[in-house]
């Protein structure tokens, strides 16, 4: 038993408390160990319903929380709002309005908008999991992030990470680098001048090149997805210009190898921009467990929060 | 937990009680399942101490049997009713297939029964043993579901409003006694 | 609203621009709404109402150069009427409404048929300002000329910068000789974007798109340079960071005709304070770092700024609950301007009375050529009492404009406006009782 005070909603990790963070990143533990089992399933949230509400497309996220959500025996509606159809600013009190009358117990939120489900949390019993919103926060990929990092390095407090890429646009970078600190895991950040917000935190080490990156020996290499819908020209000149700066290519990946560090990768990825066709097969690559993980993390976020759906 | 100035606690069993307690629940399983295939499966937390200390002693008798240990806080019919106190999952670990097996359960008391039903749900989603029995330490009635005991050490009458606690030094920092808990009304000291 | 009839407001004490200390004194307004008489233990004549005063501030009418006022064409956000009630509340009893109206006022036939509507509609005076460009669309000059000649004290295209700086030059340069004051709303849209908060730690923190200071800071050194090259009169609106204040300072060393203001929100806000995307703290110019908080205050105390100017944009509590992004700017600001002075600096003794009445009375009216009002025999009657000792709770129950959003909401604030005096006429403001 642990004295927390019962949370309603996940919305971010800057207001996680670190027992918190310990409690469900140990409750995760049990949960993967029943994927070993023939029976993947438990009864905890039988007659529970999740809400699946993505307004922007993500097939890997949406369905790690349903396989999740199936594997504690809850019903999962799955809702997904093309961005076409939604009319802006206006159909958000509506949407709320509606989701109340849905009495879900549990709302996974995507939207494209920052603080959609701060806002959706007020308004709502349910217990509300930002499954990212815009450039804010993507809480439960921090906790997979971390309960992936922690299973190579126990001892995680001291150990670095770097992250590659476009960290300014990402709310992966901002969750995880904010979780790993509170763990007290050192980040640095890697990408270009312009994809690099300077100076918003204090506890991350800016690098200029990957080796530097290379002597600073981080225990794992973060790479995030290059959005290539988002490079307008604006931020660097070309695909092929980021891959040579910054891409994992064969040379950088035998430095990892040297130094042995671990791959960590949000996915999906774009082979041939942040990283190589090679780098996907490598022998440290947390890729996959990083997916596997996302299922236990958000079973114990499931079983952490604790609904108010009476309030309604 | 609850040693308030109100509550009255009387203890029921002593260290040396849980010991020949232990003995009794060994001795009753080596006279009926000697010749099978049986394995140990202990309820978290207390129903593991008891399982390990009962294949202990059978040890001695030239028995062997294998101990796992299950959580059941996620078949749990109370997960609505949590209060502040959340529960920490364990990892169950049962590192024998079920399959065909005498499989004996042990929890620390059996009361309603709740807890042997989620013990059974999920020790059936591990395999489909041939058999399923259960041994308790502590047997104080008022059952609400048809479940009952196949190995007991000592039945006790108690009231609804009153707690049978178990302490075994490995789980409770070094101390020992099984004490019956009553509320309000307590002696003059 | 009450019948003209000599009143006589006993035992108060009488702020003014000119002094820090106030003057104990008695102040009998006959049925004119003339100023008749001040001094100690007047008599009040046969049918004089007697307003006791006792422990309360008489403050000069307040002056806001920056209103939406939304009439016409936005009425389901705020009318004259109630943006009218809203400054009376407030202590203010004149105002320049932007006309980003719908249609936005851009000819001399629109600037008379809004004074007209003003006439019709509120109590307070409302002066109409008119648009730089035709439609604020920022492609060609409006007519000036018909402009002045219907009234219109300065022209801007609220808030939206003229983009081209060679119009922005011609627009000056005609705008000169009919001394017409130009008015800019500094922003740079290429660098602005999309951005809805101060960009910086917060902006990242929140994930949202920010604006860079040097989005303003840019434009207000765009804007007085051409301003010095044409010898036009510049007011830059809603100062926000050190920075821009720092070319205002060297700008008018060097005698460029500029002056500038600043919002109450911009003085006690920093975006320290937006928590959980609280729409009703969205504004353009965002709310900025502590330490720019920190250099305005300075610049409002020595002078630096001119002018306190609230920038009333209310919108509805609907078109605010939306997500952070896609809310629009701004908030009302007529009734808590003289609230949050008081209740942040004046209380507390950072400054007095005095530099209020200069900052939001005195100058504003003489940046649109009014001459300001004062508490003296002689003298129309237009001032508000105030009662240091009460306290405003602000509720969306209690606020007066249609639409009650504000990021004070919520707070109750030190001090209350217990009527105002504008000639014979005495908007008496009911006590509002913080409920327990």
């Amino acid at each position: 038993m642990s004295e927390l005070k019962p949370r309603k909603d996940l919305l971010d990790i800057e207001g996680l408390e670190l027992p918190e963070i310990e409690y469900v990143l140990s409750n995760a533990v049990p949960f993967k160990q029943l994927f070993q089992r023939s029976v993947k399933k438990v009864p905890t949230l039988r007659g529970k319903t999740v809400l699946n509400l993505f307004y922007e497309p993500s097939t890997r996220t949406s369905s790690s929380f349903e396989v999740a959500a199936n594997r504690m025996s809850a019903d999962v509606t799955n809702f997904t709002v093309s961005s076409s159809s939604v009319v802006k600013g206006e159909s958000l009190l509506d949407t709320i309005e509606t989701l109340q009358a849905m009495r879900s117990d549990y709302i996974v939120i995507r939207h494209q908008a920052a603080g959609v489900p701060n806002i959706v949390a007020k308004h709502t019993g349910a217990s509300v999991i930002n499954a990212g919103d815009g450039y804010h926060a993507h809480p439960t990929q921090a906790l997979l992030d971390a309960m992936t990092f922690r299973e190579v390095y126990p001892d995680c407090a001291g150990r670095r990470m770097v992250i590659v890429g476009d960290v300014l646009h990402s709310r992966v970078a901002r969750s995880t680098s904010t979780l790993f600190h509170k763990l007290g895991i050192e980040v640095g950040v890697l990408g270009p001048g312009t994809l690099i917000p300077e100076g918003r935190h204090d506890f991350i080490r800016r690098f200029r090149s990957w080796d530097e990156v290379f002597d600073w020996k981080p225990g794992a290499v973060y790479l995030l997805r290059v959005q290539l819908e988002r490079q307008e020209g604006m931020f660097f000149p070309s695909i092929a210009e980021y891959h040579k700066m910054y891409g994992l290519n064969t040379g950088r990946l035998a430095r990892m190898r040297q130094i042995g560090a671990y791959l960590m990768h949000p996915g999906p990825v774009n082979r041939g921009v942040e990283i190589t066709d090679e780098a996907m097969r490598y022998e440290r690559s947390l890729i996959g467990t990083q997916v596997e993980n996302g299922i236990a993390v958000r079973m114990a976020v499931l079983h952490w929060l604790k609904p108010e759906t009476d309030r309604d | 937990m609850s040693e308030s100035a109100e509550n009255h606690e009387e203890v029921i069993l002593s260290p040396e009680e849980i010991s020949s307690g232990v003995e009794e629940l060994a001795h009753q399983i080596a006279g009926r399942c000697a010749d099978d295939k049986v394995a140990f499966v202990g309820i978290y937390t207390r129903g593991v101490t008891l399982a390990r200390r009962v294949a202990e002693a059978l040890k001695e008798q030239g028995l062997h049997f294998p101990v796992g240990t299950l959580d059941i806080s996620l078949y749990r019919d109370d997960f609505d009713n949590r209060g502040p106190d959340l529960p920490t999952l364990e990892t169950s670990d049962i590192p024998f297939a079920l399959d065909d097996l005498r499989v004996i359960l042990f929890d620390e008391v059996i009361y309603t029964g709740r807890t042997i039903r989620a013990a059974l749900d999920g020790l059936m989603d591990y395999g489909r043993p041939a058999r399923i029995e259960l041994a308790v330490l502590v047997d104080r009635g008022h059952r609400e579901i048809p479940i009952q005991p196949d190995y007991v050490a000592r039945r006790i009458g108690t009231t609804r409003d009153q707690y049978v606690k178990v302490r075994f030094r490995e789980d409770d920092r070094g101390k020992e006694g099984v004490f019956l808990e009553s509320p309000g009304n307590a002696p003059a000291a | 609203m009450s019948a003209t009839i000599p009143r006589l407001f006993q035992n108060g004490r009488i702020a003014s621009a000119e002094v820090r200390d106030l003057r104990q004194a008695d102040v009998l307004v006959d049925e004119r709404g003339e100023i008749v008489a001040i001094g100690s233990s007047l008599a009040a004549p046969d049918g004089t109402e007697v307003v006791d005063c006792s422990d309360c501030v008489l403050v000069p009418g307040m002056f806001d150069v920056h209103v939406h006022a939304r009439e016409p064409g936005q009425e389901h956000k705020e009318t004259l009427s109630t943006c009218a009630a809203a400054a009376l509340r407030g202590g203010v009893t004149g105002v320049v409404l932007m006309p980003d109206t719908a249609p936005p006022i851009d000819t001399g036939n629109l600037v008379k048929s809004a004074m007209d509507l003003v006439a019709e509609l509120s109590p307070i005076p409302m002066l109409q300002s008119g648009c730089l460009t035709k439609g604020r669309e920022g492609r060609e000059m409006a007519g000036f000329s018909g402009m002045a000649s219907r009234g219109a004290p300065m022209l801007t295209d609220a808030d939206r910068p003229v983009p081209c700086p060679d119009l922005l030059r011609r627009c000056m340069e005609y705008a000169r000789d009919f001394d017409l004051l130009v008015t800019s709303h500094c922003d740079t849209p290429p660098l602005t974007k999309a951005g809805s908060i101060n960009e910086g730690r917060v902006s990242y923190r929140f994930g949202l798109p920010g604006i860079p200071a040097i989005s303003q800071e840019i434009a207000i050194d765009r804007d007085i340079r051409v301003a010095r090259h044409t010898g036009v009169k510049l007011h830059l609106q809603q100062i926000s960071t050190a920075q821009g204040l720092r070319s205002v300072r060297a700008a008018k060393e060097d005698g460029t005709l500029v002056t500038c203001e600043v919002s109450p929100h911009h003085l006690v806000l920093s975006e320290q304070d937006i928590r959980d995307y609280n729409t009703h703290f969205k504004f353009n110019p965002p709310l900025r770092p502590a330490a720019d908080l920190a250099a305005l205050v300075a610049g409002f105390i020595d002078g630096s700024i001119d002018l306190l100017a609230c920038d009333h944009a209310p919108h509805t509590e609907f078109e605010k609950s939306c997500e952070f992004g896609n809310a629009p700017f701004g908030a009302a600001g007529l009734e808590t301007s003289v609230l949050v002075i008081f209740d942040r600096f004046i209380r507390k003794g950072v400054f007095g009375w005095d530099l209020l009445i200069e900052r939001y009375s005195v100058a504003p009216r003489r940046l649109v050529g009014l001459t300001p009002v004062a508490i003296s025999e002689g003298a129309k009657a237009e001032f508000f009492v105030f009662d240091p000792e009460a306290q405003t709770p602000l509720t969306r129950e209690t606020m007066k404009t249609k639409s009650p959003v504000s990021p004070f909401l919520g707070e109750t604030l030190a001090g209350r406006v217990r009527g105002t005096v504008l000639g014979a006429t005495w908007y008496a403001q009911e006590p509002y009782i913080a409920l327990a």
